[in-house]
């Protein structure tokens, strides 16, 4: 681990600790009465910096809403939810906002850019929603990592999936970020395009000391993390360290085969 | 009838979304419906006035008009001798006949000298209390009008004026000024529109109206029962001869309404003419509503092509939806239709004209009419985005967007929309050149057509340009959100382009007409300041003649220097080439009017045409018939005698002022009209003795301040009066060109919430990467001020050419300064930003309030 001597600047909070993000007995229930249903049951969760996390877990285990409650796109119904040392939880919209543009980065699994800018204003984005200028040298170094250096000034419609999602990548890396969220951000690209973007997430870990937590349900995708939790039925039922895609592979099987005779 | 179950599930789905399209549709039904109804409604109340208050059969003088109303340049009704109403008692048949007398030329003031006429045009009317008047109207105070002294007020004057009984009125006629106290305040059974009527006794009316004894205007008969009114009037005619004009109740009425038809159905066909205009820049939103359902539903109808819809069952299925929210929106059109024409019948009752809903009339014509225009208009709007969605192709069900934009199509529309611009232009300026006005005319429709039709077909081409223009000047300010909201303004650029088209219709027409209107007051007042050499203009602002004592007193005002007189009289001209022209107004006037209106002549000088026996004539007239200097033209004069005149000036036609008059002396006219037949004055001009300019404007008003009809304006004054006059009629018609801007307005706000629908991925998207509510609101009002502002731009610019244009054609009528109005020009397009960002309102907040995540799981 080569995170600590390379954690990016911030301009904001003062003090970091070892924990970019945590979540205390998050509960997250839709409906009521009868219908009611538990999406997170109590999730303790700690994302470390500086690593890359992988949450893995059955359609419908609540891996995306634990995601999304993380980032500051959900709410929850109880428990809370802290971003270094801010509580997300109980935010008001205008500060959450502020909070995703300033301090989160974001990959979605498709239609992650604005199809009326081009890839450079895209990856720029965040920092003109904010006002303040990119570090020239810091999205030189981004774009670079990426390899976008001669598509800039193309439109989302010019660009292959693959290349699209870098752009992606470069966006939610430009603004230094205190952390990444994705979801899925290879669910939609072939194996080769897939590994590239994994390779760019990973070498931003590992180079530039970036703090990323990844929804995915891809076990290949996954060994590319530092960190693999599992969960099911809101629960977080299992953790890996050090992934490898086989060992992926066989977690999955066995809570597949669980599921299939409880 | 599976296509008609997609339809009615599509439209119901998308209701939201057709709910503007169908307000568009709504409103254009409605103004129609409306029309038709208030002017029905209108023509209802007369008809019912006419019938109930024409007796069986009525006499008068063979000079009064066929409606009975006795107006006349000479001040006076005509009337009949006293000894009609003892001849036709004898008449077999009549039961009962009456002498009555009446006049409409007389100005009603009350003690503290306020006008108490009607200020909506209609007439005011002093005569006698009559039987037949009876019949329709009640004595609610007081009691009938006995003796010299007393007068009797209609209900709606007294309440309008708080008249009370024992007030005292004084009546202004061609005979002099008399004051008579209220006895009694009658109320109309029926609806009566807007009339001031004051009633007196027989010999007050005949001495204070005629200033004779024992005369009627008009003698009212009653049949006997079993005797027709046709009967009655053959026995009548019989009797007295054909002296008298003679009517039966039907042609009274009949006469009358075909009076007021004229008025009715120029005011219905203005109407329509705005409702036209309202439907055409619905259209533009229905048809964006379509394309953008389309657009939107491109995936699903490809789906339904690639399972086995064909072409005609997609276009068919578009269609169905067109027509179903055709009938809803001219349905509820046709009823917000009546609604309205109650709304114009209540403000028009406070503008004096009272029409009453118990004569409410929807002809069966009304409401389908205005169903079979609103569902026409509807689907054939529709018609070009359901051909489009035919063509989708099955592939489309596979891709990820939408179709790829038709760029060849767009050129091609493109090309055409130039040559079409271009054409147009071209006939915009033969219109300038044109020599004729029929010619010139035939011209500018045609420019103002083709320029139209071709601005709205390159409109999408110059929306790129325009935009991208506006949004560097504009938008650069507000940084990224500017630029996304360029960006998004850009990105369908037909769609810009028709949303910006509505509006630019209705602003063409606001810039062109207060182009002209302006024009209008800058080339009047240019030609006032070169050619009126007086100080001061004497006239009533209804056109009525000047008693002749109010003349008197402005002659014995003594800081003025001359006072001219001004009549006008009707004459038949029998001309060198031997044709005999009908019909002309000749202007006879004292001989200072040649330097108190100095009309620059052709040939001659034209204070030569005051000389005995002679005249001039216009430019013009004297080409038409040959006419030379000292050519003579035998001049019949109405109601006297045929003189020889000699033609010793002929005046240009290229003037505002007085065009086409002709002039003579009042000597001449003397001369062959005997004097019970003189007209009186229709204007007054006064001049002040140097220096005295101040005085004599004090001393003047002073003067006529017994007659308070009577306006005294200096040059300045006339100028105002002249601007105010144009600029209501202007006010007017924005005031109707409003409902298509409106309209316009309901299009933009159309696109911008469609295109958030269409948008709601890419606003989840910005959402949670960090564009505040705020933000996104500011870039949805930027983009909907730049498509506004487009609209303006083209709209404005159109309607300055068009405006300019007619003006050109105008000079040929005098109209010969071009006078572009700035500061509404200016105005309207700043208006228009605010427009933007009204209409920005809802759909803004509408993508404020979007859940982000929601958002971002969009399909």
């Amino acid at each position: 681990m080569t995170s600590a001597v390379t954690i990016p600047r911030h301009g904001g909070t003062g003090s970091r600790t070892a924990v970019a993000a945590r979540a205390r007995q998050v509960v997250k229930a839709y409906g009521s009465g009868e219908t009611r249903v538990v999406a997170l049951d109590h999730v303790d969760v700690d994302i470390a910096r500086g690593q890359f996390t992988a949450i893995m877990g059955p359609s419908g285990s609540g891996k995306s809403t634990l995601m999304h409650c993380l980032a500051g796109l959900d709410t929850v119904t109880s428990g809370k939810i802290y971003l270094d040392d801010t509580e997300i939880t109980g935010l008001k919209d205008k500060k959450l906002t502020q909070l995703r543009r300033d301090r989160i980065g974001f990959i979605f699994q498709a239609f992650n850019l604005l199809p009326t800018l081009n890839a450079l204003e895209n990856i720029t984005l965040p920092m003109d929603i904010a006002g303040r200028k990119p570090d020239k040298a810091w999205l030189e170094r981004v774009v670079e990592t990426v390899g976008l250096a001669g598509r800039l000034k193309h439109r989302p419609t010019q660009l292959s999936g693959g290349q699209q999602q870098r752009v992606a990548v470069a966006r939610a890396l430009a603004a230094r970020p205190e952390i990444i969220f994705g979801d899925e951000p290879t669910g939609n690209l072939d194996s080769r395009a897939g590994a590239e973007v994994l390779g760019f997430l990973r070498r931003s870990v590992d180079e530039l000391g970036q703090t990323i937590v990844m929804v995915t349900h891809d076990p290949v995708a996954a060994s590319y993390a530092d960190r693999v939790l599992y969960l099911a039925d809101g629960r977080i039922v299992d953790e890996m360290l050090q992934p490898t895609a086989e060992q992926v592979l066989d977690r999955m099987k066995d809570f597949d085969a669980r599921g299939r005779t409880s | 009838m599976t296509v008609l179950k997609t339809s009615m599930r599509n439209f119901l789905a998308h209701k939201g979304r057709m709910a503007l399209s169908a307000i568009a549709v709504l409103l254009s039904v409605a103004f129609v419906c409306g029309t038709l109804v208030f002017t029905d409604t209108m023509s209802t109340t007369f008809d019912k006035l006419f019938a109930a208050t024409a007796s069986d059969v009525t006499i008068s003088s063979k000079d009064s008009s066929n409606t009975g109303e006795t107006t006349s340049n000479t001040g006076k009704p005509p009337v009949m001798p006293g000894s009609v109403l003892s001849e036709v008692r004898k008449v077999e048949g009549v039961e009962d006949a009456e002498g009555t007398v009446f006049s409409t030329s007389v100005t009603v003031i009350d003690a503290e000298k306020k006008n108490l006429s009607p200020t909506s045009g209609a007439p005011t009317i002093v005569g006698s209390w009559n039987r037949t008047d009876a019949r329709t109207m009640e004595i609610t105070e007081g009691s009938a009008p006995k003796g010299a002294g007393q007068v009797m007020v209609d209900a709606d004057t007294a309440d309008k004026h708080g008249l009370k009984l024992g007030d005292e009125i004084r009546w202004i006629t061609a005979v002099g000024t008399h004051s008579a106290k209220i006895s009694g305040i009658t109320d109309f059974t029926i609806t009566n529109p807007g009339a001031a009527l004051f009633y007196t006794d027989v010999p007050t009316a005949q001495r204070t109206l005629v200033g004779e004894s024992d005369v009627y205007t008009s003698v009212n008969l009653t049949a006997a029962p079993g005797v027709s009114d046709e009967q009655l009037k053959q026995n009548v005619l019989a009797a007295i001869g054909g002296d008298y004009k003679v009517l039966t109740a039907k042609e009274t009425a009949d006469e009358n309404q075909k009076d007021v038809e004229g008025f009715m159905s120029v005011m219905k066909y203005a109407l329509l003419g705005f409702a036209g205009v309202a439907f055409l820049v619905g259209i533009f939103l229905i048809i964006n509503t379509f394309s953008m359902l389309v657009a939107q539903r491109t995936r699903e109808i490809g789906l339904m092509r690639a399972i086995g819809s064909s072409r005609k069952q997609v276009n068919r299925s578009v269609l169905i939806e067109a027509l179903l929210l055709g009938v809803i929106g001219s349905v509820l059109g046709v009823g917000a239709g009546v609604g309205l024409a109650i709304g114009l019948m209540k403000i028009m009752s406070q503008i004096g004209m009272d029409l009453s809903t118990r004569d409410l009339t929807i002809a069966w014509t009304t409401p389908v009419v205005g169903l079979v225009l609103g569902v026409l208009v509807t689907v054939l709007a529709a018609y070009l985005p359901a051909r489009r969605a035919g063509k989708i192709s099955p592939m489309a069900a596979l891709r990820d967007a939408g179709t790829p934009a038709d760029a060849k199509a767009g050129w091609i529309r493109g090309l055409i929309g130039l040559v079409l611009t271009g054409a147009g232009g071209f006939a915009l300026y033969l219109t300038s050149e044109a020599d004729k006005a029929s010619e010139g005319s035939l011209w500018l429709g045609l420019g103002v057509v083709l320029t139209l039709i071709g601005l709205v077909l390159i409109g999408p081409l110059l929306a790129g340009g325009v935009v991208r223009v506006l949004g560097a000047i504009l938008l650069r300010i507000f940084g990224p959100i500017g630029r996304m909201a360029e960006r998004n303004a850009l990105r369908n650029p037909r769609r810009t382009g028709a949303t910006a088209s509505a509006l630019m219709i209705g602003l063409a027409l606001v810039a062109c007409l207060s182009v002209v209107g302006s024009s209008m007051v800058a080339s009047a007042t240019e030609e006032l300041d070169k050619s009126v050499g007086t100080d001061f203009i004497v006239m009533q602002d209804t056109g009525q003649p000047i008693p002749p004592q109010a003349v008197e007193r402005v002659k014995s005002v003594s800081s003025l220097e001359r006072v001219t007189e001004y009549k006008v009289h009707e004459v038949a001209l029998g001309t060198p080439d031997g044709e005999r022209v009908t019909g002309k107004d000749i202007s006879a006037a004292d001989p200072t009017y040649a330097t108190d209106l100095r009309v620059e002549t052709v040939q001659g000088d034209l204070a030569d045409a005051y000389r005995p026996d002679s005249m001039s004539v216009p430019e013009k007239f004297a080409e038409d018939h040959g006419i030379r200097l000292g050519s003579t033209v035998d001049v019949a004069f109405d109601d006297g005698r045929t003189g020889e005149l000699t033609v010793r000036a002929i005046t240009t036609s290229d003037t505002v002022i007085d065009g086409g008059a002709m002039y003579t002396s009042i000597d001449t006219l003397a001369k062959y009209v005997p004097a019970d037949k003189m007209p009186l004055d229709l204007m007054v001009l006064a001049s002040a003795k140097d220096g005295q300019q101040e005085a004599a404007y004090k001393d003047l008003k002073a003067a006529l301040s017994d007659y308070p009809q009577l306006k005294v304006r200096d040059q300045t004054d006339y100028k105002e009066a002249l601007q105010d006059q144009i600029g209501q009629l202007l006010n007017m018609i924005y005031g109707l060109l409003a409902l298509a801007i409106i309209v316009a307005i309901l299009g933009v706000v159309n696109t911008l919430a469609l295109s958030v629908v269409e948008r709601t991925r890419e606003i989840g998207l910005m959402r949670a990467i960090g564009l505040s509510r705020r933000q996104l609101r500011r870039m949805i009002r930027m983009e909907s001020v730049v498509i506004a502002l487009f609209g303006a731009l083209l709209g404005l610019g159109l309607g300055m050419g068009w405006g300019a244009s007619a003006q050109q054609l105008l000079a040929l009528e005098g109209l010969k300064v071009l006078d572009i109005p700035w500061p509404t020009i200016i105005g309207v397009f700043i208006g228009s930003a605010f427009v933007g960002l009204f209409a920005a309102l809802v759909p803004a907040f509408r993508a404020g309030r979007m859940n982000v995540l929601n958002a971002i799981a969009t399909e």
